[in-house]
């Protein structure tokens, strides 16, 4: 008998000091080198209801900790519980709905024997007509698979997804191959979803997505988890601007007095400056009156934020708003 | 599960080359040799190619169900997106194995009609029915067959590593060439294949003869020793990921 857990209490996901491996017999064999983490002693607990993002460059380690909530891999060490059991429990008892990062349709299907198929595996069933209209693919319904495009295709197995009207929906990358238009749709689906109440985790490496769509990010590299909180404190975070310029005989405790001010290199008459408000700096160091040659103002993408974040690793990770 | 295995049947028989495989290509060559004359062992040459076809019709039926097409769907990530669904593996199998049976028929009911109407074989009904019971199980060693080659093979390379043993068990198995005009090296090899040992328990059938509690015997071996081979790639693939 399998007990539905919809309107339980505690975590939808919880993550214990998750560490993955792979292949540690082949590195352990191969020399005394440490074999590298996919996931490093990884620990977040994700509440009932949150949209949460999973942020990070590829190879960060976001699809391993997805496919390992999905119960598709075992964590080396480390606890693993789906609303409140195992991965594979929740999966069997259709609670979970999953878009892997990649996966491709069975050939010969039409789109809707595809989606007739997945309500009826899913006992929790959504109708066929809300299905296609939130995942955007009613026009798709009569093609074969063989005839789909890559966003349409990706579509189609973000409808199989929600097929079973899952309590919790895991989507990996889920807009790589989409267009603009149909990015939009999808997220206002996903908004949609989560007003009926599902816990949504989604992995991506685009910050302006995680935080147009997210209550909560958090933030891997290198398999750890190096920030977690709301897209504010996150932006907050990455908000670290570097100037770079160069002036007559630069005084670093001069310019270590300006606001937002965080770091100073003076190398000759070149100056790097780094600030956390870049908008408060920039006109305060004009007011120095000193000649300011060359200026350059870096910073602000996600490249430069992950940098930002990673050099930070050793430090204080920025706690989460409760 | 029932879902499934419709889901399945039905895009089965969307695929042409399928299609052709299991019905079109046995029907032409038994359009093409039925009409020779003679008796073997009190078969007519219509006869025993009836049967020699049917076979051959259901172990590619058999092996079509897993084989090539669970070694592309395992390489595409559809069999990811399976596992992230409540079907079990269990019951993912055992749909894949009625398939593999359910496809038999189309086959085998226009070689029945074809031996009747065009190679004017008489055969009383129980005899029919025993030659579809005997092709039936025989096959299933085919189905565990099919599930080992897709999954230990990849895409492509299981495509060719399919047709390939298909018709070594074709051929050494005496289903294209009489057993008996095979050179003794070859006799050897058939004698353990299971391809033979279905072929001779359906023109015992056909010819109204004991079975023969060997080729039972052997096609059982085989159902097992693939199956343990085919359980172990599955865990192997779901457990070292």
């Amino acid at each position: 008998m399998i007990t539905n857990n919809r309107g339980a209490t505690g975590p939808a996901v919880a993550f214990r000091d998750v560490v993955k491996v792979y292949h540690p017999d082949i590195s352990a064999r191969s020399g005394p080198a440490t074999p590298p983490k996919a996931l490093d002693h990884v620990t977040f607990d994700i509440q009932p209801g949150e949209t949460v993002a999973l942020l990070g460059p590829n190879g960060a380690g976001k699809s391993t900790a997805i496919d390992t909530m999905l119960g598709l891999r075992t964590p080396t060490s480390g606890e693993v519980r789906i609303l409140g059991g195992s991965a594979a429990a929740a999966v069997a008892a259709g609670q979970i709905g999953g878009m892997l990062q990649t996966g491709g349709l069975p050939e010969g299907a039409r789109v809707s024997e595809l989606t007739g198929l997945f309500r009826q595996l899913y006992r929790d069933r959504r109708s066929t007509a809300e299905l296609l209209t939130l995942a955007g693919i009613a026009d798709l319904a009569d093609r074969r698979v063989e005839q789909l495009s890559g966003g349409q295709t990706q579509r189609v197995r973000f409808a199989l997804a929600l097929a079973g009207n899952p309590e919790l929906l895991f989507l990996d990358e889920p807009t790589a191959a989409l267009d603009v238009e149909a990015r939009r749709h999808f997220w206002r689906s996903v908004e949609t979803i989560a007003g009926q109440g599902a816990t949504v985790l989604f992995a991506t490496h685009y910050l302006e997505e995680a935080d147009a769509n997210a209550t909560r990010i958090i933030v891997v590299n290198h398999g750890r988890v190096i920030a977690d909180g709301t897209p504010a404190q996150i932006k907050a975070f990455t908000a670290t601007r570097t100037l770079r310029f160069s002036t007559h005989v630069p005084d670093p405790s001069e310019l270590l007095k300006l606001p937002g001010v965080t770091d100073v290199v003076v190398n000759g008459d070149a100056v790097t400056v780094r600030t956390s408000d870049a908008d408060g700096t920039l006109p305060a160091l004009y007011a120095l009156g000193r000649q300011i040659k060359a200026m350059e103002v870096g910073g602000g993408g996600l490249e430069e934020a992950l940098i930002a974040l990673t050099s930070a690793d050793n430090g204080p990770v920025m706690e989460r708003a409760s | 599960m029932a879902a499934f295995l419709r889901f399945e049947i039905v895009r089965s028989l969307r695929n042409v080359r399928f299609v052709v495989f299991i019905a079109g290509f046995p029907v032409l060559l038994y359009l093409i040799y039925a009409k020779q004359t003679g008796t073997s062992q009190g078969l007519t040459v219509a006869a025993i190619l009836m049967v020699s076809m049917a076979v051959w019709s259901g172990m590619g039926s058999a092996m079509f169900a897993t084989g090539p097409q669970l070694a592309k769907e395992r390489q595409n990530g559809w069999m990811r997106q399976l596992r992230v669904s409540p079907i079990s593996a269990p019951r993912w199998f055992t749909a894949k194995l009625v398939q593999g049976l359910l496809l038999i028929i189309p086959g085998f009911v226009l070689l029945i009609l074809l031996g009747f109407g065009y190679g004017h074989v008489h055969l009383a009904a129980g005899r029919v029915a025993m030659l579809a019971a005997v092709i039936v199980l025989g096959v299933i060693p085919f189905c565990a067959l099919g599930l080992v080659i897709g999954l230990i093979f990849d895409g492509q390379t299981a495509q060719v590593a399919q047709m390939l043993t298909l018709l070594v068990l074709a051929f050494l198995g005496g289903i294209f060439i009489p057993y008996s005009k095979l050179p003794h090296v070859m006799q050897e090899i058939a004698n353990v294949l299971p391809s033979y040992h279905l072929v001779q328990l359906g023109w015992n059938a056909v010819a109204g003869r004991a079975l023969g509690v060997q080729h039972m015997l052997a096609l059982a071996a085989w159902t097992v020793a693939l199956g343990l081979v085919a359980v172990w790639r599955w865990r192997q693939e779901s457990t070292t990921a």
